[in-house]
């Protein structure tokens, strides 16, 4: 089993750490990105990853290794500090940026339209947070994300019980 | 009565489905005394002002396209950005704009803007929902213009109650699901009809390729 760490924190951030050090010693194989020191742009909703270019980013800066190493690993986690009770927008960027790995075309699932994923590949998603947070939330959207990129949510967790997620990588 | 609109959208306003929406809403809005001011978050020269607005006046419509299930991560920034209103009065209200017809897509992202104006020393003045708006700028002027037309009236009825009351939302936001008749006829014919139409559009884009490539495999 293999694990894409996203650290959204500063790399000397101790929760950043803390984490990466806990989930290197549970996973047998393992990547960690430091975003904060990556060139990494918000989506500018350009729409060229569906319409113009399938499955390639206009914005080129950092992201495009993300990107591909979503698909070269089992399951991806994303550290992330907290504001208005949900992630910060540096995590929520990194998320936004996952819409390559979706295509145009539209299909019918459970009764509610979804986007139909470019690569036959079920994504499994994790959150590891640090700070206050409504978790019920954080849970919900969490899996709303990962259904619409026919995936698995892992849930959200804490810092300080960032081990569980490896539970289920 | 003086609305402060902050579009939470990514692209910029000239390409902004949003921007299109916004000024419908406007045209809608400003009728008798009513005032507007708009402010585009995609032009990051005009987030200070943006926050002197918010901080300044008392009725602050955000709009916004659904985006992964919640706000934009650049509307996320600026709202991080704001420090709670510690004079009560002001009510903060919420456009959200989706691609996905049914308004149940943004059910997520509502319940995390229901949070914020609790958050930031506001009250709360619902939120507007309206699916299916992805082709506003896709589809040509006409059939654009006709996309955004009910938001018009979607102003004029806020700019008289000044908050999103049930009777805008029952009459002109999106159905919470796809009727049977609208799936079955998705699943036959419609999901032809739709990539025919989608492969159109980006060929006039100038795509090359097939929408379903997979660069990285």
């Amino acid at each position: 089993m293999s694990l894409l760490l996203i650290n959204t924190l500063e790399e000397n951030d101790p929760a950043a750490q803390g984490a990466i050090r806990v989930l290197t010693a549970k996973t047998p194989s393992i990547t960690v990105f430091h975003t904060v020191k990556m060139k990494i742009s918000p989506c500018i909703g350009c729409n060229a990853c569906w319409l113009k270019t399938p499955g390639v980013c206009s914005v080129k800066d950092d992201y495009e290794q993300i990107l591909i190493a979503y698909l070269q690993h089992d399951a991806t986690v994303i550290i992330t500090d907290t504001s208005l009770g949900f992630i910060r927008y540096r995590a929520k960027n990194i998320v936004d940026r996952m819409l390559p790995l979706a295509t145009m075309y539209t299909c019918i699932v459970d009764g509610q339209m979804r986007h139909v994923p470019r690569y036959e590949k079920k994504y499994r998603l994790g959150i590891v947070y640090s700070g206050t947070a409504d978790v019920s939330y954080m849970e919900q959207w969490l899996e709303r994300v990962a259904l619409n990129f026919d995936g698995i949510s892992m849930g959200v967790y804490p810092v300080e019980r960032c081990e569980e997620v490896s539970l289920c990588i | 009565m003086h609305l402060t609109v902050i579009s939470g959208a990514t692209r910029s306003q000239t390409k902004s489905n949003t921007a299109k929406i916004i000024a419908a809403f406007c045209n809608g809005f400003q009728t008798g005394s009513n005032t507007v001011e708009v402010w585009y978050l995609s032009d990051r020269k005009q987030w200070d002002k943006a926050r002197n607005a918010f901080w300044n006046n008392r009725d602050i419509l955000f709009a916004l396209p659904l985006y992964v299930e919640n706000v934009p991560g650049i509307m996320l920034e600026f709202l991080e950005s704001l420090s709670p209103k510690i004079e009560p009065g002001t009510r903060l209200s919420f456009l959200v704009q989706g691609g996905f017809p049914e308004a149940s897509q943004s059910r997520c992202c509502e319940k995390f803007l229901k949070t914020l104006p609790d958050q930031l020393g506001c009250v709360y003045g619902g939120t507007f929902i309206r699916g299916g708006m992805f082709g506003i700028g896709l589809l040509g002027k006409k059939i654009g213009a006709k996309m955004v037309a009910p938001f018009v009236d979607v102003g004029h009825l806020f700019g008289q109650y000044g908050y999103f009351d049930a009777e805008i939302i029952s009459r002109f936001a999106s159905p919470e699901y796809l009727s049977e008749k609208q799936l079955r006829s998705f699943q036959g014919f419609g999901k032809y009809t739709q990539k025919w139409s989608v492969n159109w559009v980006a060929k006039w884009l100038g795509c090359k390729g097939k929408l379903d490539e997979r660069p990285y495999r």
